[in-house]
């Protein structure tokens, strides 16, 4: 509700600010703090919700305003026609620099915009013919500022109002399940490349706007305008405002706008100033002016020190959404065929590490239905195998079906995709998001639907959001997580942050999934819990599950079928009878029974 | 002589995994330190270097403690911007106390051009090479020789496990930094001669050596005094034969390229993904 009056209360200001005054300064200055909002609620998009650093974005910019420019000069285009090229070109500009440069990250990536940026600025310098040279591209025909005004205040409205939709929307979760964990992120269909290239593409987008504005904004551009200093005062604007933040962009630019003006006695500080503030805002305002204003006023609900019902996982509940669906590949796996047939075929599977072999020639089939244990001692490879199952690694031999189809040398996005899940021995949930939120990444998986329809919020889109959401909720309600949806998945403690990944994992419909060390950290009542659930699952015609595992109480009661490891071999597989009494399995893992 | 810069990059990176982004600013207080104590008050050269290096090295770990220690264990940026904060922040507190103008820096190397057929060349300009080189080879010499070496390598490898073995790690990660802004300041006072002394040098230098550590490979010593010796060449081949501005589009186009074909540098290790 105060959110509201805000956005009200902003709106209200930007309509008044032409009407109590007819200095053209004030509009001037009003035009450019909206101008570096619509920049930096796309770079929000790209900084705040994905994580990826650009510092190039003047060179992005820069396109967007000599592509208005030359369309306005040379080809006489309307102002209309000339952003919407200038849009489109910054798009696509973006889109092929996203691909290139997003095969990198963190530093990699900065060093990528970087060079993009100076590159972008030697070139406007250079190619006089085009670009005007130094002196830049003069008499573009401009509109009155009065309306030009409206339309950068509609423009900025209309970005902040894009960019929430997004948030909400599969897209926004997505992007934050890739900033917080890559590896889970893709563990359930994503492609963090994917996701960031979009993500890219929708800030280049906006920052090609903005760009094609400023150019009707003046009437002339020069290559002055879009320098590494201009990129850095993106981010700075972003950061102070606050990353990740709807309302930060508008914050961090109007802040940014107006302390120039308000210093220009001290410009030759001006610049220390801008560092300082970086400096502090990083400091003391990491969620920027918007975060620590609404983290004073929210009152803080005291975290759920248990869960709200560690013993009730409901097993004799139906399981309505725990069966694999959704795929559109329902009609080869009817429930009446599960709990029969062959799965999962790993044979020959061979992995080392430098000189260290971690698999040596294993031979793993996983019958439908079936929860199939692997078990060895420390470091005989079952993790590793998981890891080559769902693709995090390549094996050096061997050959791998899903179902009859061939998995191996899969991304592991890709094999996510074929129908495998799994979690992880540290349980990753995805940060920033709500528990809700975090299953919800796993029930959209790959079908993001069109960016374009997230933006714009469209109907469709909407429904979906819906149906997703509730869902998400279904399953939450069934593994006992159903009260603590709204809460932020970091919130949660250890036992609960495995429940959550079990409830995300079994989100994305597999046919078979795979748990590391489900039980480690958990109590002994969690640990029966556990057990009631995955017994559940299979009475349910849910997923395979190959389940690795230390604790052998649990193992040999849940298990249909074992097999152990030890020095990247195989050493047993079998009924867990046979497994617990074969002398080799007792030598190397079990101990002599006391 | 970028490579000596780029290393500096390779050093913070090599232990702690992150970055000054000032290095180039480094390069720049190097140079203006050295010409105020050399030039302006006249000291002998030796004590000027000396009071410049000792210099650098404050500011390496000044940098260290308020740009990078805050966020070194948190898995984020932070640091990378930080490091821009600073940067921004000393050049313009140079350009007030100094000036913007740049000046020339006397050097008894560069009175008289060594003639090698039609092209002459100043000493100088063979000593940024020669220096560079045998500062390298200290480097490698102090990471493989030395015991204090190899504790820095160590942390590099495993932080945690370093910590264990009762080696100080923010005092590893702070070394490492004044080592990086040393060779920067070296690297300074040995281009002062050669580029002029101006607030301003230190951006373009800065960037242009973390191309260099990137196309050798931010793991690797040798991978990136191989790229710092190929970049200006290729350089100075493109702005004699194209133009000086098509020399920061080819640089840097390369950059990029390399990023693409091999995102790990020329020499670098490849980078195994942990699940």
């Amino acid at each position: 509700m105060i959110e509201r009056l805000g956005w009200a209360g902003l709106a209200v200001a930007a309509a008044a600010i032409p009407l109590l005054t007819s200095n053209t300064y004030y509009l001037y200055v009003a035009i450019s703090a909206g101008l570096l909002t619509i920049v930096t609620a796309g770079l929000n998009v790209l900084v705040g919700f994905t994580g990826q650093t650009s510092l190039g974005h003047a060179g992005l910019y820069a396109f967007g305003a000599y592509t208005a420019a030359l369309c306005a000069t040379r080809a006489g285009m309307g102002e209309w026609m000339a952003i919407g090229a200038a849009i489109i070109v910054t798009s696509i500009v973006g889109a092929a620099v996203a691909a290139a440069a997003l095969r990198v990250s963190g530093p990699y990536l900065a060093m990528v915009t970087i060079a993009f940026g100076l590159i972008v600025e030697s070139v406007l310098i250079e190619w006089g013919s085009v670009t005007g040279g130094p002196g830049g591209i003069f008499n573009i025909p401009k509109p009155v500022l009065r309306t030009h005004y409206w339309t950068v205040m509609l423009a900025a409205a209309l970005a902040l109002w894009l960019t929430a939709n997004l948030r909400r929307s599969a897209w926004g979760r997505a992007c934050l399940a890739v900033k917080s964990s890559e590896v889970a992120a893709e563990s359930l269909g994503l492609s963090a490349y994917y996701v960031r290239i979009a993500a890219f593409t929708v800030s280049a987008a906006f920052a090609g706007a903005a760009g094609a504005l400023f150019t009707f904004l003046n009437g002339y551009i020069s290559p002055d305008s879009f320098t590494l200093q201009t990129s850095i005062l993106f981010l700075l604007a972003l950061l102070f405002g606050g990353l990740g933040r709807i309302a930060g962009p508008v914050a961090g630019s109007v802040a940014l706008t107006m302390l120039p003006e308000l210093l220009t006695k001290l410009l030759d500080y001006r610049l220390i100033l801008y560092g300082s503030l970086l400096l502090l805002s990083i400091y003391w305002l990491p969620e920027g002016v918007v975060g620590a204003v609404s983290r004073g006023r929210r009152v803080r609900t005291p975290p759920h020190p248990h869960a709200p019902h560690p013993h009730a996982p409901h097993p004799h509940a139906p399981h309505p959404t725990l069966s694999p669906e959704g795929r559109g590949r329902s009609e080869s796996r009817s429930p009446v065929t599960q709990g029969d047939g062959v799965l999962l075929i790993a044979s020959g599977v061979s992995l080392a590490f430098g000189g260290i072999t971690a698999l040596n020639d294993i031979d793993l089939t996983v019958n439908r239905g079936c929860i199939h244990a692997i078990i060895g001692p420390n470091g005989a490879g079952k993790t590793s195998l998981l890891n080559v199952l769902s693709g995090f690694y390549a094996a050096d031999a061997g050959a791998m079906t899903l179902d009859g189809r061939s998995i191996g040398g899969l991304p592991p996005y890709a094999v996510a995709r074929h129908g495998i899940a799994r979690t992880f021995q540290t349980a990753q949930v995805f940060g920033g998001l709500s528990v809700r939120d975090n299953v919800a990444v796993g029930v959209a998986g790959p079908r993001l639907g069109t960016a374009w329809a997230a933006l714009a919020g469209t109907p469709g889109c909407r429904a979906r959001e819906t149906a997703i959401r509730s869902r998400a909720q279904a399953l939450l309600d069934t593994l006992g997580l159903g009260d603590v949806g709204d809460e932020p998945a970091e919130a949660l403690p250890a036992g609960l942050r495995r429940k959550l990944e079990l409830a995300r994992a079994l989100a994305t419909g597999p046919l078979l999934l795979m748990l590391d060390e489900p039980a480690a950290g958990l109590s002994p009542a969690e640990i029966t819990a556990l057990d009631l659930q995955l017994t559940a699952l299979r009475e349910h015609g849910g997923p395979a599950v190959i389940l690795v595992e230390h604790h052998m109480d649990l193992v040999m009661a849940v298990s249909d079928r074992i097999t152990v490891l030890d020095y990247g071999r195989t050493i047993a597989d079998g009924a867990p009878e046979d497994v617990r009494s074969d002398p080799a399995v007792i030598e190397a893992y079990l101990g002599v029974p006391t | 002589m970028y490579g000596l810069v780029a290393l500096g990059y390779h050093i913070t990176w090599a232990t702690s995994r992150t970055m000054n982004f000032s290095q180039g600013h480094a390069v720049m207080v190097g140079a203006v330190v050295a010409y105020a104590i050399f030039v302006a008050l006249g000291w002998p050269f030796p004590l000027a270097l000396l009071v410049t290096l000792v210099a650098l090295a404050c500011f390496g770990a000044l940098v260290e403690r308020v740009a990078v220690r805050p966020f070194f264990l948190r898995a984020s940026p932070a640091w990378l911007l930080a490091t821009i904060a600073v940067g921004i922040i000393v050049e313009n507190v140079a350009q007030l106390t100094f000036g913007k103008d740049a000046r020339a820096f006397p050097s008894p190397l560069m009175r008289k051009p060594i003639m090698v057929g039609s092209a002459g060349f100043y000493p100088q300009e063979l000593l940024v090479p020669v220096v560079g080189l045998c500062l390298m080879g200290l480097v490698q010499l102090f990471y493989h020789r030395t015991s204090y070496g190899k504790q820095l390598k160590a942390v590099a490898w495993n932080p945690e496990a370093a910590g264990l073995m009762g080696i100080n790690i923010p005092r590893a990660v702070m070394a490492s930094y004044a080592l990086s802004a040393l060779l920067a300041g070296v690297a300074g006072v040995l281009l002062a001669p050669l580029l002029n002394v101006a607030p301003q040098m230190g951006t373009i230098i800065g960037l242009k050596a973390f191309a260099v550590a990137i196309i050798g490979g931010l793991t690797s010593a040798p991978g990136i005094i191989l790229a710092g010796l190929g970049y200006g060449l290729v350089e100075s081949f493109t702005a004699g034969y194209v133009s000086t501005r098509a020399r920061e589009i080819v640089g840097f186009g390369l950059v990029i390229l390399v990023l693409i074909v091999r995102p790990w540098g020329l020499l670098g290790e490849k980078p195994s993904r942990r699940v």
